[in-house]
């Protein structure tokens, strides 16, 4: 009787489940298919249907021949490279200093920090630092904008702390200063939090859209979140229509101005989706196996 | 060991200190970077915040004009409806969305070792590593009037469809749904990680004893959640004063603004649209002090229930 019961609040409970997880799935799908059907037949697509009406790759085309957007996408391919090689050697080189044991000024430093992780000065005052260092409108001023940030930082160190000392112990008896400890040594063994820590650089500054669209005023420095957030938000088609011109030799009379938005989108999406195994095995195996201890 | 640090003249400890930074160069010069970067980007917007007590002129020096801009600001209307729809709108994210990754945790455990329990966890986690813009763009799809999937469910029911990002009322549930369907999968790891941490002879102990799943559930698991649901509930309050500026900035239009307009999109309008700066960061001051209190208060409640802090 109860081993009745156990099931059926279970088939309950994988139901609702399931319809949770529908909900994040499929409107996700649907933009897939939408940017994946033909342009002639896209409007008999519904929005809970994960299959593309009339496969075709038009869309793709369309937006990838568009200059506008190729340019979008460089220059967020240029900060989130750049930005994270930079994010990780400054975090992982300053956890290094800051977990040395016998570092004069380390208390200090480290209420630093933490008064600067919480307060935030705003917007204001960090667009005027921009405009004094002449970093308006420059792809360099959101490489450099959150560089460290303090959170990873602590995790980085904790990580860190986790290194025998008896390793460096012996290095430094071979005679090995601390770049040496840095780069041989911490380095090589910090590759798991470097890909985990790396990851998360990776997408914020992938993602970051309200600084940018401050900080890079010129069409030819805008970042792939602003332009779509004029296509998405704005409803501003402009930049699509000189597209939509290129093909008309196609053979294809309309294009759909909603199918073009979801193909961006989805082009939006394909580095997080390239990275997000790499989180899922390494950043929940983490929490899973050092947040129990917490 | 004590002794002899006593015994020793204070010169010749002062000296050793000396001795310990200059043996340490390297350390500090590797430090170089994060203090540029730290004095840079955190150090000089703090210092350029005095702003909010000066007026701001393109050439020539700044006056001095004390809290005028403070005045100002607590004198104007909007600044109050502004500081209600922080507070509603980030109560509402907290009470209604707190509990759902809880309760998910709780579900998925239900299925600790199947399929099923993975395929939902890659599925929940992603839309955490969505842009807000990116969200925007799916859910406008998914709440369209005309070919959205909600309402077609409306429809499907009976009922009229109707255009949620466009009314006043509902806006403001749109802005809970998404931050919940962004979340709340991925706010879930840690309580997850928290029931399987939880040692298995607790529960055939407890079988033993004669005791039921719902026992299992509020005499064992529950008090195992009980620090991580205190720690991150607390450091949600510490942040009410954010209601979501990327989230809202993406849902935001003429009809709804009123009802969603928060502090950060309105220094980020008055300041930065309008060139009012001066007056938008003494709005911005404002916040940034209650934010420190608060997060610095509820850091303190949280160490007394848990002992343990929020960092």
């Amino acid at each position: 009787m109860t081993g009745k019961k156990i099931t059926v609040s279970k088939t309950f409970l994988a139901l609702l489940l399931s319809l949770m997880t529908l909900s994040m799935f499929v409107p996700i799908v649907n933009l897939f298919a939408k940017s994946l059907s033909h342009p002639n037949q896209v409007h008999l697509l519904r929005g809970y249907e994960v299959l593309p009406r009339g496969f075709s790759l038009i869309n793709f085309e369309v937006v990838l021949h568009n200059p506008i957007i190729v340019r979008a996408v460089m220059n967020s391919l240029f900060i989130t490279v750049t930005g994270t090689l930079l994010s990780l050697l400054f975090t992982t080189m300053s956890a290094y200093v800051l977990t040395r044991k016998k570092l004069v000024g380390k208390t200090p430093l480290m209420v630093f920090l933490i008064v600067i992780m919480i307060f935030e000065p705003g917007i204001v005052p960090e667009y005027m630092v921009i405009k004094s260092l002449g970093l308006l409108d420059n792809l360099w001023a959101m490489v450099l904008y959150r560089t460290i940030n303090v959170f990873y930082l602590i995790i980085m160190m904790r990580f860190i702390e986790e290194i025998p000392d008896s390793l460096l112990e012996a290095a430094k008896i071979d005679g090995a200063g601390h770049v040496k400890l840095f780069t041989r040594i911490v380095l090589p063994l910090s590759r798991i939090p470097l890909l985990t820590i790396g990851m998360f650089y990776a997408v914020a500054r992938w993602n970051e859209f309200f600084k940018s669209s401050i900080f890079l005023s010129s069409r030819d420095h805008t970042v792939l979140q602003v332009l779509l957030r004029q296509f998405i938000v704005e409803r501003d088609t402009t930049a699509m229509i000189d597209a939509a011109e290129l093909l008309k030799n196609s053979g294809i009379a309309q294009l759909d101005f909603g199918s073009l938005k979801a193909a961006t989108i989805v082009i939006a999406m394909i580095p997080i989706l390239m990275l997000y195994p790499i989180i899922l095995k390494y950043y929940t195996k983490g929490v899973m196996d050092g947040g129990v201890k917490e | 060991m004590k002794a002899v640090r006593t015994t020793a003249p204070a010169q010749i400890r002062g000296s050793s200190r000396w001795k310990q930074v200059w043996s340490d160069k390297v350390l500090y010069v590797m430090l170089v970077p994060a203090i540029a970067y730290f004095a840079i980007f955190h150090v000089w917007p703090i210092y350029g915040m005095k702003l909010a007590f000066y007026d701001y002129r393109i050439l020539g020096d700044h006056e001095y004009v004390g809290l005028k801009y403070f005045r100002e600001l607590f004198s104007t209307p909007i600044f109050s409806n502004i500081i209600k729809n922080t507070l509603i709108i980030s109560a509402m994210k907290l009470i209604i969305i707190f509990p759902i990754p809880i309760l998910f945790a709780l579900m998925l455990n239900e299925f600790r070792n199947g399929v099923f329990r993975k395929m939902v966890q890659v599925v929940a986690y992603l839309p955490h590593f969505l842009s807000w813009v990116v969200i925007a763009g799916i859910w406008f799809e998914f709440l369209s009037p005309s070919t959205g999937a909600v309402n077609e469910g409306l429809k499907a029911i009976g009922l009229p469809p109707h255009d949620f990002l466009t009314d006043k009322e509902s806006i403001r549930w749109v802005l809970v749904a998404s931050e919940a369907w962004r979340s709340a999968g991925w706010d879930s790891i840690i309580f997850f990680a928290a029931i399987m941490g939880i040692n298995p002879s607790l529960y055939e102990a407890a079988y033993v004893d004669g005791a039921n799943r719902w026992h299992i559930m509020t005499r064992i698991i529950l008090p195992h959640l009980y620090i991580p649901m205190v720690t991150i509930f607390t450091l949600n309050v510490g942040f009410i004063m954010n209601a979501g500026l990327d989230q809202i900035l993406n849902f935001t239009n003429d009809s709804v603004n009123s009802s969603i307009d928060v502090i950060d999109t309105y220094v980020y309008r008055i300041g930065l649209i309008n060139s009012q700066y001066s007056f938008a960061t003494a709005a911005n001051l404002f916040k940034s002090v209650i934010g420190v209190i608060l997060v610095l208060s509820t850091h303190f409640i949280s160490k007394k229930l848990t002992s343990k802090g929020a960092w």
